[in-house]
C-alpha cells in the first residue's frame, strides 16, 4: 500500500461519516452549542442527529449536557479534549491525503 | 477540504443570522452621529455637553442588553443556542476596539497632516465595505447590495467638497480641538453607514422571523 492510501486507511472512521463530520467540524468552532442549533445548521432530523451524537458520545469524542432553558429541556453539546484532537488529526491526515 | 472549512466558518455567520449584530453596529453608528451632530449645534455652556457621553454609554448598554434579551427570547428558540469560545470572542473585541481606534486616530492624522480628508474617508469607507464583505456579506446574497452601497457611499464622498464638510461642524466646540472638516467627515461618514446597517439589519431580522419558527414541541 503506497503512503496516501495509507493515510486514508488511517483516516477516524468516526468523524469520517459526512453527518459526523458536520457534527464536529461546527462544535470545533465554538464553545458549545445546543441540539437545536446542529439540527438547524446540519438539516439533519432529531433521530439521526441524535443517533450520531450518541457514537460521537461513545468514543469519548462530544459532551452532551442535560439542562433547562426556562422550563424548556436543552441538551448543550461540546467537543471534548480528545474531540479537538482527533478532529485536528483527522484534518491533518485529510489534508496529506488530498 | 475548503467544504469542511466553510462548515466550521458557520457558527460565526450565524451570529447575524438574526441581522441584531448589524441593527447593533447601526444604532451605535448613528447614535455616535447624534452625539456629534448635539455637540456641534448645542451652546457650549449647555448640560448636553457634559452628558453626552453619559447618554452614548447608556444606549451602548441598552443595545448590549437589548440584542441579548432578543437572542434569548428570539433566536435561541427558533433557530438554536451558541455559545462562542472565548479566545474568540476575545480576540473579535481586541479586532473591533483596535479598528474602532484606528479609523478616527487614521482621519485625525491625516487632517493633521493637512491630507485630503474626503479620500482619507473614502478609504476608510472602503476598508469598512470589505470587512463587511467578509464578516456579513458572505452569509447571503442580497447583502452584497449593501457591500455595494457602502462602496458606493464612500466613493461619493470623495466628491464633497471640503468646504461642504467643514459647515457641518463649522464655530462650534468640538471643532475647536480638531478642524471641522474633520468632524464633518465623521459625521457624514456616520450618517450614512448608520442607516445602511440598520435597514440591512432590519431586514434580515423580518425575513428571519418570517422563514423560521420554534419548534413547537421541546428543543430535542
Amino acid at each position: 500500500m503506497n503512503q496516501q492510501m495509507q493515510t486514508i486507511a488511517e483516516l477516524d472512521r468516526i468523524i469520517h461519516e459526512p453527518g459526523r463530520l458536520m457534527i464536529v467540524a461546527l462544535l470545533f468552532a465554538v464553545e458549545r452549542s445546543d441540539f437545536l442549533y446542529l439540527q438547524h445548521e446540519t438539516g439533519m432530523n432529531k433521530g439521526t442527529l441524535s443517533s450520531h451524537i450518541a457514537r460521537l458520545e461513545e468514543a469519548g469524542y462530544v459532551a452532551v449536557t442535560k439542562t433547562y432553558r426556562g422550563k424548556v429541556p436543552q441538551t448543550l453539546l461540546s467537543l471534548t479534549g480528545a474531540g479537538r484532537r482527533a478532529f485536528e488529526q483527522y484534518r491533518r491526515r485529510l489534508k496529506q491525503a488530498l | 477540504m475548503n467544504q469542511v472549512r466553510n462548515i466550521m466558518d458557520r457558527p460565526r455567520l450565524y451570529y447575524n443570522i438574526d441581522g441584531l449584530g448589524e441593527v447593533n453596529i447601526g444604532v451605535m453608528f448613528l447614535g455616535f452621529a447624534l452625539l456629534l451632530w448635539l455637540l456641534v449645534h448645542s451652546p457650549a455652556n449647555s448640560l448636553w455637553h457634559q452628558v453626552a457621553w453619559l447618554v452614548f454609554l447608556g444606549l451602548a448598554l441598552i443595545m448590549h442588553y437589548g440584542t441579548k434579551a432578543l437572542k434569548t427570547h428570539v433566536t435561541y428558540p427558533r433557530t438554536g443556542f451558541v455559545e462562542y469560545r472565548r479566545s474568540d470572542r476575545r480576540r473579535t473585541s481586541i479586532i473591533a476596539a483596535v479598528l474602532g481606534a484606528l479609523v478616527p486616530l487614521g482621519l485625525l492624522a491625516a487632517d493633521r497632516r493637512h491630507w485630503d480628508i474626503p479620500a482619507a474617508a473614502s478609504l476608510a469607507g472602503l476598508l469598512f465595505a470589505a470587512a463587511y464583505a467578509y464578516s456579513i456579506a458572505r452569509a447571503a446574497r442580497w447583502k452584497w447590495v449593501v457591500v455595494g452601497a457602502i462602496a458606493l457611499g464612500s466613493l461619493v464622498m470623495t466628491f464633497v467638497p471640503a468646504d461642504v464638510l467643514a459647515t457641518l461642524a463649522s464655530d462650534s466646540l468640538v471643532a475647536h480641538p480638531f478642524r471641522a472638516k474633520f468632524v464633518g467627515v465623521m459625521l457624514l461618514s456616520l450618517a450614512t453607514y448608520g442607516p445602511m446597517l440598520l435597514i440591512s439589519g432590519g431586514v434580515s431580522f423580518w425575513l428571519y422571523l418570517h422563514h423560521t419558527q420554534a419548534p413547537a414541541e421541546e428543543s430535542e
